[in-house]
């Protein structure tokens, strides 16, 4: 039984073979990658006004803004099996009734090793609110910058690269003088 | 043309058949029982999905194969990769967390045990690539929760799902080798 078919059957079986070994050694070899950079954020300001958001309500409710500065160096998280980079900084507060929130404010993906090097004064990309429409009595909230290593394959990997040392208040809300 | 294999059948009998059949079903069963095998330790309707759309890239291209995982006793966070379907959407989504919020339940008169309890997770998403949020793939929903989610994305392996996109975009690619394997099952013969 030496014929085409089964020459073909071979040596594509030993090929998969070899090219799945392949990438599990792969896989695994990310995890002798313990990078842990970490990085300095600063939260310059935060200002909150009461606001309409056609998208999300018709009435008015509060809205944060926040301006922060980042600078890390997360070079050493890029790896021969590092596709990309998902930074984003969140804010964790727990609210009036003690139910832990979480808000993702800013992100940004980096792809290559050169542009790891973080230099941001930057204010928030995503709308921040709160459930109950208004950040009245809501306790002063941490913000932690946060990465997501994502490989060519693999396991998906989570760490964090910075954190506010004290909990940040909201102000009071006021209406916008233009 | 197909004399020589009737003779090949004629010569193999009746029972060789039947053999080669049951082979054929013992395949496509323990084919099942490790996938529902899989669901039932993810915790995951469908432990492995492929990328359909473009939403995500340039993490996710269509056609990569992600693995799954949804543990009951595991909170979503902020970051995390989810696969939500939303009941009347037919195809899942594959987008990021954006924002959790959870909810406190309100001590209710019938079940004072409900306040020790998790409690409910209030969800939203957004895709990498996408602008905005994902509010208006919710079809009416201000939020998702965990009963739209059918896990979170834990490993990943690129390229190898795009055979199922070729045969959902080619169906006679699926027939010819549905129809391809199910002849070799039942000519071959060792």
């Amino acid at each position: 039984m030496h014929n085409i078919f089964s020459r073909v059957n071979n040596v594509s079986a030993l090929f998969s073979s070899c090219m799945m070994g392949l990438l599990v050694a792969i896989a695994l070899s990310t995890l002798l990658f313990t990078a842990d950079p970490k990085g300095n954020l600063n939260i310059a300001s935060v200002k909150v006004f009461p606001m309409k958001n056609r998208r999300v309500s018709a009435r008015k409710q509060d809205l944060a803004f926040v301006n922060f500065n980042i600078t890390a160096d997360l070079r050493p998280l890029f790896n021969w099996n590092t596709k990309q980079l998902f930074l984003y900084l969140e804010a964790e507060y727990a609210n009036g009734q003690g139910a832990k929130n979480e808000v993702v404010i800013w992100d940004r993906i980096v792809r290559r090793k050169e542009d790891a090097v973080i230099n941001v004064i930057g204010k928030n990309k995503y709308m921040f609110r709160e459930l109950s429409s208004t950040f009245k009595n809501v306790p002063p909230a941490h913000y932690a910058l946060k990465y997501n290593v994502m490989p060519h394959v693999g396991a998906l990997t989570y760490g964090e690269a910075g954190r506010t040392l004290e909990a940040v208040p909201f102000p009071e809300s006021r209406e916008r003088v233009s | 043309m197909f004399g020589e294999e009737l003779k090949q059948f004629q010569r193999l009998g009746f029972r060789h058949v039947l053999l080669q059949v049951l082979n054929f079903a013992s395949v496509i069963a323990s084919g099942l029982m490790i996938w529902k095998g899989l669901g039932l330790i993810t915790n995951s309707e469908s432990p492995i999905v492929v990328v359909l759309s473009g939403s995500m890239e340039p993490a996710f291209y269509r056609g990569d194969l992600l693995f799954l995982t949804n543990p009951a006793s595991e909170k979503y966070k902020t970051g995390d990769i989810t696969v939500y379907k939303i009941p009347g959407a037919d195809i899942p989504i594959v987008h990021r967390v954006l924002e959790t919020h959870d909810v406190v339940k309100k001590k209710s008169k019938r079940s004072k045990t409900a306040l020790t309890g998790t409690g409910e997770q209030l969800l939203l998403t957004k895709g990498d690539n996408n602008e905005v949020d994902d509010i208006e793939l919710y079809q009416g929903l201000d939020w998702l929760e965990r009963k739209h989610i059918v896990g979170k994305v834990r490993g990943f392996l690129p390229y190898v799902g795009y055979v199922t996109i070729a045969m959902n975009d080619f169906p006679q690619l699926k027939y010819a080798l549905l129809g391809g394997l199910g002849l070799l099952a039942l000519v071959q013969r060792e």
